[in-house]
């Protein structure tokens, strides 16, 4: 009884960090984002939970997204302020659609401007570059998975793993 | 010419030393005077990481500047300037009074409309929500 629990809540974790890094498609780095984001507000909850599953009306209440620049009134989007920007980019600074953000189209369209002056001074990351300040984390980038997977196996089976690991270091 | 209001950033190598950067900011000080234009702001906002290596490093002081002038030839003349600096590796300058024109209009026209609507809806409403609100907030001091 005891074990189906434990494997039960165990995965419980795992599928989730799966259905986010799935459903984004190379969103590994932003996994960890995706948890406490959901949490958090409007703003933050769109781009980790609707890119999971769109079906299922009836199951997920879904909270309303609503602009945030036209709730702050903002009639101005500053590309200086990246503190404001980077919350519409993605880990990698792929600009996040409209359906995430819940952002409207009158200030999504500001807002791209805005990413892409903040991208030429260096305030943003390109998209593409996979250098810059995380190089070491986002060394291989077709790979996402990789760099996930030596974490989750530990998290979903430790009873697996654990073990093993266990035993052979004594013997070593 | 119309008046015009431009943002200037440029970054210059972390390991740059006060002097140096101002003596940059003076440069641009006297292209500005030549062409009777005025520096608004000032900002040093100092060292920051960049989002992408540039000119091999990772890290810039950045500074902030905000121009009004009439002349656009200034802009031209300020970034050949910057580009001739060795220790400027990165500037951007942004055409700002279109946006800034724009803004000013959209608050306008908000604040109208904040201004019309009370009229229209809160006589009938105010004192009705006034009136439950009141005890609530009495509840909820005591």
């Amino acid at each position: 009884m005891a074990e189906e629990q434990k494997q039960a809540s165990a995965p419980g974790g795992a599928p989730r960090r799966e259905g986010g890094s799935g459903g984004h498609g190379g969103h590994g780095p932003g996994g960890g984002h995706g948890g406490p984001r959901r949490e958090g507000g409007p703003g933050g909850g769109g781009p980790g939970g609707p890119g999971g599953r769109p079906r299922g009306k009836r199951q997920y209440f879904r909270k309303k997204k609503v602009c945030k620049f036209c709730v702050e009134k903002m009639d101005f989007i500053d590309y200086k302020r990246a503190d404001i920007l980077s919350q519409f980019v993605q880990e990698r600074g792929k600009i996040l659609p409209r359906r995430m953000t819940g952002v409207c189209a009158r200030h999504q369209r500001w807002l791209g401007v805005a990413i892409k002056r903040a991208r030429n001074i260096a305030l943003l990351p390109f998209a593409g570059s996979a250098s810059g300040t995380q190089a070491p984390r986002v060394v291989v980038p077709g790979a996402p998975a990789v760099h996930v997977a030596p974490v989750v196996p530990a998290a979903v089976a430790p009873v697996a793993a654990a073990p093993v690991a266990a035993v052979e270091s004594p013997k070593a | 010419m119309e008046e015009r209001y431009y943002d200037l950033v440029f970054i210059v190598r972390p390991a740059t030393p006060e002097d140096e950067i101002k003596k940059i900011l003076t440069v641009i000080e006297n292209t500005c005077a030549e062409k009777g234009a005025k520096i608004e702001k000032t900002e040093h906002w100092g060292t920051r990481k960049l989002a992408y290596r540039v000119a091999k490093h990772r890290e810039g002081i950045y500074v902030h500047q905000e121009i009004r002038t009439n002349h656009g030839e200034l802009i031209t003349e300020l970034e050949r300037r910057l580009r001739v600096q060795d220790n400027v590796i990165k500037y951007q300058t942004v055409r700002l009074d279109e946006d800034l024109k724009r803004q000013k209009k959209l608050t306008l026209k908000r604040e109208k409309r904040a201004a019309r609507r009370p009229r229209r809806t809160t006589p009938a409403p105010a004192p009705a929500a006034a009136a439950p609100a009141a005890p609530e907030q009495a509840a909820a001091t005591s």
